[in-house]
């Protein structure tokens, strides 16, 4: 199956997300905004529809909208600070609504393509878009050695955070940011309807393994990596979506951990 | 008592803050100097984790005003250490070691991009065995008890060596034993490192021989609403409420 190129783009592709997913999502975790990913994945699913509605290219309309949203999430966050779920769902809803209404709108082969945003697909995987999961896989990695320390104290306690002299606020529309860009790019391969799942997972399933922060981190590289990996050659034998196929292998490890330990 | 020519490290002037419009401090007047280790007491409700979070910028004064010192007394940026009230409820899964939590309270000295050195390694070192938790460092901080939570909270403090010490209530859940080491440790920090300490307690009979200011927040006469505050301001300033 590798003599395929959409295979091997496919496999390049899992080995990114293996290595950007734990350290988002830990932090999504922390924070509590594992919603806030699927919101994001919801209007990414608007942004994408728009993109093929005016003809430009989906993907950079699509981050474009995503980071908009991902800034508005921030300050929604903390103007309804007890309340946040609430413009979450309106968000969330919304941004399906959007999505299905362009498509509406939009009459040509659209249609086709939306069920692969849905669900995801690996067939479809581009070049362009291996090189720019690439480039943000690198900018991901370097953005987290630098500013572990500042994200560890941010996560932990935001006002002694504050306390502390951190610019909190910037740092927090800094990681929506990085996090919609994330979504956009991810959305297309493995589908908007699971994209916050294959993100969150894994850090998921590696903090009821690991003591440490750090530990956290390593060992969610090494559990996205079986599951990106078996996911994709069980969806390649069995012609089942990839994102739903990889995210039912991180939910049985997640359940043999849970029976184990 | 302590001269007045120290270092002031807080000054709260006539400070007045509401919920909404629901008033709940006015009339606040007090300072803090450096070599200070001042309590702040009152029943629950007088609104004394309010009246921190004035002073840390977390909140904003209605009314008046909360000058904090820029620079410590060796004229270097003034590191702030907080403890927020109830630390024993935090972020329970949150994964990391207690080795690992405090020495993160190295990082606002200068080392947030950069490695620890052995010299904070010495300190996270020294704090933690302060407070009897060295043999504990490889622990999940979800897994330990209350009171434990509450000892390396102060540790990850003591470890950053701030010039001033804001601590809300942080003694809850801690034996008796443990407390006055604590207490003994802040007076020792204000006496002989001039450091400036501002705590909310409830016991202040225990502590009466460790502090040497006392603010008391009282329910403001006549008043409607839960006002609590300090007697008056210009009554403040002649007779310091110091009880030594
Ligand atoms: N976020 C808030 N919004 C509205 N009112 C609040 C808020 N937080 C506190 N209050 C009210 O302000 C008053 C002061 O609360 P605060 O927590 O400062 O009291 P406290 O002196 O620290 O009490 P305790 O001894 O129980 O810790 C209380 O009456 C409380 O109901
Ligand atoms: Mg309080």
């Amino acid at each position: 199956m590798f003599l395929y190129g959409f295979m091997q783009r496919a496999f390049q592709a899992s080995i990114l997300i293996s290595l950007i997913a734990p350290m988002l999502g830990l932090f999504l975790i922390l924070r509590r905004q594992s919603l806030m990913a699927d919101t994001l994945s919801h209007v990414s699913l608007a942004g994408v529809s728009l993109g093929l509605l005016l003809g430009y290219d989906p993907t950079w309309v699509n981050i474009l909208v995503v980071v908009i949203v991902a800034g508005i999430l921030e300050y929604l966050r903390k103007v309804y600070r007890t309340y946040s779920e609430i413009s979450i769902a309106i968000l969330m809803s919304g941004g399906m609504a959007t999505a299905l209404v362009l498509m509406g709108l939009n009459d040509s082969g659209a249609t086709v393509s939306i069920q692969q945003f849905l669900f995801g697909s690996i067939v479809t995987i581009s070049v362009q878009q291996v090189w720019m999961l690439l480039i943000l896989t690198v900018v991901i990695i370097v953005l987290y050695s630098i500013f572990r320390k500042p994200m560890y104290t941010l996560t932990f306690d935001e006002e002694t955070a504050y306390t502390a002299g951190l610019p909190i606020q910037f740092m927090s529309v800094m990681f929506n940011i990085l996090t919609g860009v994330t979504i956009a790019l991810i959305m297309p391969i493995v589908g908007a309807l699971l994209v916050s799942a294959i993100l969150i997972l894994p850090a998921a399933i590696s903090i009821r393994l690991s003591k440490s922060f750090n530990g956290v981190i390593f060992i969610g590289i090494g559990v996205a990596l079986i599951g990106m990996i078996m996911g994709l050659m069980g969806s390649y034998y069995l012609g089942t979506p990839p994102g739903a196929t990889i995210t039912l292998i991180y939910i049985a490890i997640f359940s043999l951990i849970a029976v184990f330990k | 008592m302590k001269a007045g020519n120290r270092m002031q490290y807080i000054k709260v002037d006539d400070l007045a803050f509401h919920y909404e419009d629901e008033p709940v401090l006015e009339n606040i007047c007090f300072e803090v100097n450096a070599g200070d280790f001042a309590i702040l007491t009152g029943e629950n409700g007088a609104a004394k984790s309010t009246l921190l979070r004035n002073i840390l910028g977390l909140l904003k004064p209605t009314k008046g005003s909360v000058t904090l010192s820029k620079k410590n007394t060796e004229g270097d940026k003034l590191v702030v250490g907080y403890i927020p009230q109830q630390v024993a409820s935090f972020n329970a899964g949150f994964p990391s070691t207690v080795l690992e939590l405090v020495s993160s309270g190295r990082y606002p000295r200068g080392k947030w991009f950069k490695k620890l050195d052995k010299e904070d390694k010495e300190h996270v070192k020294k704090s933690l065995e302060s407070v009897g938790m060295w043999a504990m460092r490889h622990k999940k901080i979800g897994e330990l008890s209350g009171g434990q939570k509450q000892r390396i909270s102060i540790a990850r403090v003591f470890a950053m060596d701030p010039d001033l010490f804001i601590l809300d209530e942080p003694t809850t859940g801690m034996d008796v034993d443990s407390r006055e080491e604590f207490y003994k440790l802040l007076q020792h920090a204000s006496e002989y490192h001039d450091k400036g300490i501002l705590m909310v307690t409830h016991d202040h009979e225990e502590i009466r021989h460790y502090a040497n200011k006392h603010i008391e927040l009282i329910r403001k006469e006549g008043s409607p609403w839960r006002c609590f505050s300090m007697d008056s301001c210009k009554e403040r300033s002649k007779h310091p409420s110091s009880f030594h």
